[in-house]
């Protein structure tokens, strides 16, 4: 084997022969014992000759031995075929560790003899180059991708030498590469900062991270890129991800979207990294939310019901969208807006005087929107707001305090038919429905069943009054709401209607109870309202037309028999007590319909008489004003029922708990309720209690042992 | 490989100094000689025979002829069929009659195909001479193979009965 190498071909017919002759003659073992030590031998030259090389020259000469050496074991293998064929299999067969096929026996020798000799040389030279490509120098790259290969090569399996493993790779070359990562950036980052703003800072740390991606693709194998990520997030994020924290404030403070975007993906490659981003967030909604209605609430009972939602939305919208846009739209984020609204849409400078001022605002603001010729909004515009509308809604937590006040003012654009679209009010029920499920809106769905039922009852009824025609009809129109349906009640007051509508009254009442017997009809006189031509008018080109309230309607109609009435004769022929008397009075005086003896006053022992010289631009005048004691009446009233409605709530919910489940503790009960009842209110533990003590007491429920209830069927 | 090299003529040489042209091909269906082709291209091999000195001239031009009827062949595989190939004495008719040779050439061929491993041929020359030996007793084989019996008759007695379990009966 001592022939001279200078050409291949000379090498191969000479090793050839020589190996043939000898795999014929000799004992293999032989063979491979002096192929052993040649190798030996050429690999302790070459450690010794790396010795006069350093750094980059180091790495070409151990790139260039490399690949002479690996070429020249493919050649040598295929000579020794015979050998890997014959001794080297039954050797291997036979459980021999050491022995292994004639290429496996190369790599084996290089690592053995030279590899771990001169790998640390080998790394610092890597680990200086990889350094000046990272302060951004140009390198010869390609030398550090083989030397990884050459590692990877030489991770050789012990069981199993055909199965390449990453051993050698991880141990020499991943750990001191990912090493130095981290003293780099640490030292680096340190140094950044000290100079630089932590924006500023922020940019750097994201563009390192995406040069060491393409590191990875450039020089490296793919198998890196996960321990090269979590090192790299470590020193450039997590062990500033307090300073980064605190900036968040000042970002969210000035607005700065972009760098919140950029936090926002640098922290949420480190663990748990965003939660304090979304507290903060979420406690910096929640402020901005009450600064913005502190701001509108100067004067909490002249608020705008308008200018109320709009604050609430324009925050909603503000952050909904930062958090799309910076924050990748994240469910967490999201969750984090929604508590914050949550927050500031039930807890606010508005809702100091009580929680049910939110969802009262809101339902006032539904009830502009939905009245007719409001401000003329289009139906585009409407359908949006009316989703805007849905998003507060799905913040407020007494939703029954907005269903009792929203039932009312839909009662009252019902009865008063100045509803602006049938189509938008479906469209509003439905999408309650959807929010809160179909018994949270069926009241407000009979409504609507109630009024169409009406409109074909006015026809059969039209129908039947022209066959049995008798006199001069009333052109009138009825609306047959169901009890309990409708947030209505009597009127307070007894009322003798005055004889043109009573006979009409009269003749629908029997027309209806022919059609439903037994049912039991209640004039709701305080709702009706018609229009009356006066006739009497002097200097009138055209008679003037009066809409009035029926309670107006009774005391006009008396002036048709005298031009003089006392506030006792009307108050005698129309039997309305003052409450009610009084104000329909005094619309009349105001508009000097009516005009009396003693000044504009209402009272006993006034005298009213006609106004002949009754004068005004419009030929149509609106009397039937409500008054604006009568809303305000009728909100504390709706604030009223709710108390009642919600023990009621509370009761059957509790009833029904423990009509499934029989028997349970009192703590479970309480907690289930709350459960139960939360998608309609929050309710106070306080008046649970109270409640299972009003269920005890009707015997619904029983006192067991061990702090336990039980049903009573 | 491409087409056009495959029809490329090499040389061999046999140990009495005899060349042989075949085509590349051919010639590659022995893995010593593809392999020393591959390492060494196809412009060194064609500059010279390429010297074969185990084999002597009448077993080479023997073995090229299998080669030759073979030579279209699908590479066997190393371990997918091995447990067929090993479990079967089935010999191809051709194959069958090309090893219609005495018994020194036999032993010539298959010494040869495991030198210049050819895993088929080695195949077919041990089935040839397991199938010799199948179905006769041990007086039968030695003759056949001109063996001379050198076991005492106590050896063979032992041998028979630790053996016992595996006669046909």
């Amino acid at each position: 084997m001592g022939a001279s190498l200078t050409s291949p071909r000379a090498v191969h017919e000479t090793l050839h022969k020589a190996v043939s002759f000898n795999a014929a003659h000799l004992l293999g073992e032989d063979l491979y014992k002096l192929l052993n030590e040649y190798l030996a031998q050429h690999l302790t030259g070459l450690v010794e000759e790396s010795k006069s090389h350093t750094e980059e020259a180091l790495l070409a000469f151990y790139i260039r031995e490399w690949n002479r050496y690996t070429n020249a074991a493919k050649y040598i293998h295929h000579i020794f075929g015979y050998l890997n064929r014959h001794w080297v299999k039954r050797e291997m067969d036979e459980g021999k560790k050491s022995v292994y096929d004639v290429y496996t026996l190369h790599l084996v020798k290089w690592r053995d003899v030279l590899f771990h000799q001169v790998v640390h040389k080998v790394m610092d030279s890597v680990l200086k180059l990889v350094e000046k490509h990272r302060n951004g120098e140009t390198i010869e790259y390609n030398q550090i991708k083989l030397v990884v290969d050459s590692f990877i090569s030489l991770g050789l399996d012990e069981n199993d030498s055909h199965k390449p493993t990453l051993n050698v790779y991880r141990f020499h070359f991943e750990k001191p590469f990912l090493e130095a990562t981290k003293v780099f950036y640490t030292n680096e980052s340190k140094q950044f900062l000290a100079e630089n703003s932590v924006v500023e800072f922020m940019k750097k740390a994201e563009a390192r991270l995406e040069e060491e991606e393409n590191r990875v693709q450039l020089y490296l194998i793919g198998d890196i890129i996960i321990q090269l990520k979590k090192a790299c997030n470590q020193v450039l994020i997590e062990d500033h991800s307090n300073l980064l924290r605190d900036e968040f404030q000042v970002l969210l403070d000035n607005d700065r979207e972009e760098d919140m975007a950029r936090m926002y993906s640098l922290l949420s490659r480190i663990a748990g990294g965003l939660d304090p981003l979304r507290a903060k967030f979420e406690n910096h909604v929640r402020k901005a939310g009450l600064a913005a209605v502190a701001k509108v609430a100067s004067d909490a009972d002249k608020l705008e019901p308008k200018v109320y939602v709009d604050a609430l939305l324009e925050i909603h919208t503000q952050y909904q969208g930062l958090v799309k846009r910076a924050f990748n739209d994240e469910a967490e984020f999201t969750r984090s807006l929604d508590n914050a609204c949550r927050e500031f849409v039930n807890r606010n400078e508005v809702c100091k005087s009580g929680s049910n001022k939110s969802p009262e605002l809101l339902a006032k603001y539904t009830d502009i929107l939905l009245r007719k010729s409001s401000t003329g909004v289009e139906d585009g515009a409407l359908e949006e707001t009316l989703a805007q509308i849905m998003t507060v809604f799905k913040y407020i937590e007494d939703k029954d305090v907005f269903q009792k006040f929203y039932s009312r003012m839909l009662a009252r654009r019902l009865v008063h038919s100045n509803s602006s679209s049938d189509d938008a009010e479906t469209s509003m029920i439905s999408k309650l429905k959807e929010a809160c499920g179909f018994e949270y809106t069926s009241k407000l769905q009979r409504m609507f069943q109630d009024m169409q039922i009406s409109k074909d009852l006015n026809t059969g009824f039209k129908g039947h009054v022209q066959a049995s025609i008798e006199g001069k009809n009333l052109d009138s129109t009825y609306s047959v709401l169901g009890t309990g349906f409708w947030p209505l009640t009597a009127p307070g007051t007894n009322f003798n209607p005055p004889e043109e509508i009573a006979q009409d009254c009269e003749r629908f009442t029997r027309f209806y109870k022919h059609k439903h017997d037994g049912r039991k009809l209640t004039w709701l006189w305080q709702l009706c309202k018609g229009d009356i031509k006066a006739n009497y008018v002097r200097n009138a080109k055209m008679p003037y037309t009066f809409s009035v309230s029926v309670y107006q309607m009774a005391i006009l109609l008396l002036f048709n028999e005298k031009l003089q009435n006392t506030y006792e004769e009307i108050a005698q022929t129309t039997q309305l007590n003052s409450e009610s008397l009084d104000p329909a009075l005094l619309v009349c005086l105001k508009a000097k319909v009516l005009t009396c003896d003693s000044g504009a006053k209402v009272g006993p022992g006034n005298t009213y008489s006609l106004n002949l010289d009754f004068k005004n631009k419009k030929y149509r005048v609106n009397l039937n004003v409500g008054m604006k004691s009568e809303t305000k009446q009728e909100e504390a009233e709706t604030n009223k029922t709710i108390e009642e409605d919600r023990k009621l709530l509370l009761q059957s919910a509790i009833v029904r708990i423990m009509k499934a489940r029989k028997k349970m503790k009192h703590q479970q009960l309480v907690s289930e309720t709350i459960n139960q009842i939360r998608s309609r209110f929050v309710p106070k533990v306080a008046d649970i209690k109270k409640c299972i003590e009003i269920l005890l007491d009707k015997e619904y429920l029983e006192r067991l042992e061990d702090d336990e209830l039980g049903y009573l069927a | 490989m491409a087409d056009s090299s495959s029809t490329t003529k090499i040389v061999l040489e046999s140990n009495e100094g005899a060349r042989i042209d075949v085509e590349r091909i051919v010639a590659e269906r022995s893995v010593l000689i593809k392999n020393l082709i591959d390492d060494l291209g196809e412009e060194a091999v064609l500059a010279e025979p390429i010297p074969i000195p185990n084999v002597n001239t009448a077993v080479l031009r023997k073995v090229i002829d299998w080669c030759k009827y073979h030579k279209n062949d699908a590479a066997q595989s190393a371990d997918d069929d091995n447990d067929n190939r090993k479990k079967t004495t089935d010999i191809d008719e051709w194959d069958q009659k090309f090893m219609q040779v005495d018994q020194e050439m036999l032993f010539e061929i298959i010494l040869a195909a495991n030198y210049l491993d050819i895993k088929q041929l080695l195949d077919v020359g041990c089935k040839t001479v397991a199938n010799m030996i199948k179905g006769k007793s041990p007086e039968e084989i030695r003759k056949t193979f001109n063996i001379t019996n050198d076991f005492t008759p106590e050896e063979e007695e032992q041998i028979r009965r630790e053996n016992e379990w595996a006669e046909d009966r």
